[in-house]
């Protein structure tokens, strides 16, 4: 398990900063696909690990795309969501699930609500942040959006793909 | 003591949380501090390596588009040349002669990684202070602007790009020289925007714009863009209008990075005024 999250945890930073941080469509969007890392992260994973390891990926990213400490302030908003999201997208008394959250295991309908909140808090963090002004209010909200989309498609493609399984 | 022990023990995740978003947050905020810092050093070397792997794969794909760039650039070399001149009488100069003493060097540097899709967007270049480079030094790709170095390490120099939320150039109508100040908003990397154009003032579509030379990052006479749309402001003393810049910030292969052989004196001069 541990080995599967390192592995994880390196080629999605690789995979960021190498490829994604250079695709522009239009504009406005920029897909985040490391997220998927604090995704994956096992259910039983103790909260104080949760948020250490969203920071480090958030580090690792921000080193190599020269914006100390945005990433990390976003992955960390994130990962500290993380319990009470999953508490509010299973209905009833709380979850009582273990291992790697997926489809397979979940559901479609309950992943695609996880992914969605968790990428959309991110982004918004992100993205408001980098901007830090609410005079372009809109102009954000709507890269906020569209990036959000993005990177949700790209975390189904890979979940399809069977990425987690490396 | 005890109670205050298992306060911090029960909300331990809460001090983590904030903890963490404090050491991001100071890092992002002390940015310019940070550049300066023994770690920023070395994290740029690691991640200009990085960035210098993957371009030099990446660079075959756009090998035309390069190759067309520079021949361009040669061409407008030549006639800077001084065989390009008419010589009507060269006995009239001499040697060391001060009138023609250089005022701006060009290096040439290749761009590592570049972005157009963030709000602040950062070039990284492959020369650094070994080089010469210096912060604050603009960069152009031939007659056009790209932006202006803002962090060096021994062999990589970042640059903040046109494209960035900090960016200010200062500008002028190149028909009668009004001063304008241009900015970039955020949305497509083709335009941006120019302010405090004064109400009394004509524009036109097409009018171009070009450095002023007042910033002393860029010489004067460099090309911006050109006006692509205007709006006549109601309730403002100033006008702003809409810019498509010269410069492709998608398809930057080669930059140069300008270097004001005069930039101490002029400093310097300023420093000796201001203290006074």
């Amino acid at each position: 398990m541990i080995y599967k999250n390192a592995i994880r945890f390196l080629v999605l930073i690789f995979l960021q900063v190498l490829i994604l941080n250079h695709i522009s469509l239009s504009g406005y969007i920029n897909p985040y696909l490391y997220v998927y890392f604090i995704l994956l992260l096992p259910f039983e994973t103790p909260y104080w690990l949760l948020l250490t390891s969203a920071f480090a990926i958030g580090i690792g990213v921000d080193v190599f795309s020269n914006t100390p400490g945005l990433n990390a302030a976003a992955s960390v908003a994130m990962a500290f969501s993380r319990p009470m999201v999953i508490r509010s997208v299973s209905s009833g008394i709380g979850p009582d699930y273990t291992g790697t959250p997926s489809i397979v295991n979940q559901g479609m309908k309950w992943f695609f609500y996880y992914a969605a909140f968790l990428i959309l808090i991110h982004h918004t963090v992100l993205f408001y942040l980098e901007v830090f002004s609410f005079r372009e209010f809109f102009a954000t909200l709507l890269r906020v959006l569209l990036s959000s989309a993005f990177t949700l498609a790209l975390v189904f493609v890979a979940e399809y793909l069977g990425f987690r399984r490396k | 003591m005890r109670n205050l022990y298992l306060f911090f023990r029960r909300h331990y995740i809460y001090f983590l949380f904030l903890l963490l978003e404090v050491v991001s947050l100071s890092l992002f905020f002390n940015y310019n501090e940070f550049q300066n810092a023994a770690v920023y050093k070395l994290t740029t070397q690691l991640s200009g390596s990085v960035n210098s792997l993957f371009r030099n794969v990446s660079e075959y794909f756009t090998l035309g588009k390069t190759n067309q760039t520079l021949t361009q650039e040669i061409a407008q070399l030549q006639a800077r040349m001084p065989e390009a001149f008419y010589k009507a009488d060269t006995s009239a100069f001499f040697i060391g002669d001060t009138m023609y003493k250089t005022e701006y060097w060009y290096i040439a540097a290749k761009v590592i990684s570049n972005s157009t899709n963030k709000r602040n967007n950062f070039l990284m270049i492959n020369k650094g202070r070994i080089h010469g480079v210096e912060n604050n030094m603009g960069v152009v790709i031939g007659n056009r602007i790209v932006g202006q170095v803002v962090g060096v390490s021994k062999h990589f120099s970042w640059v903040m790009s046109v494209l960035n939320k900090d960016s200010r150039i200062s500008g002028k109508f190149k028909k009668n020289d009004q001063l304008v100040n241009i900015e970039w908003n955020g949305g497509s990397y083709r335009y941006g925007t120019v302010k405090e154009i004064p109400k009394h003032f004509e524009i036109k579509k097409g009018d171009t714009i070009i450095t002023s030379g007042n910033s002393e990052i860029y010489p004067e006479g460099f090309l911006i863009g050109t006006i692509e749309d205007f709006t006549i402001a109601q309730d403002d003393n100033f006008n702003s209008a809409t810019i498509l810049f010269a410069t492709d910030f998608n398809s930057l292969g080669y930059v140069e990075v300008v270097i004001d052989m005069m930039r101490k004196e002029k400093e310097d001069l300023k420093a000796s005024f201001h203290t006074k």
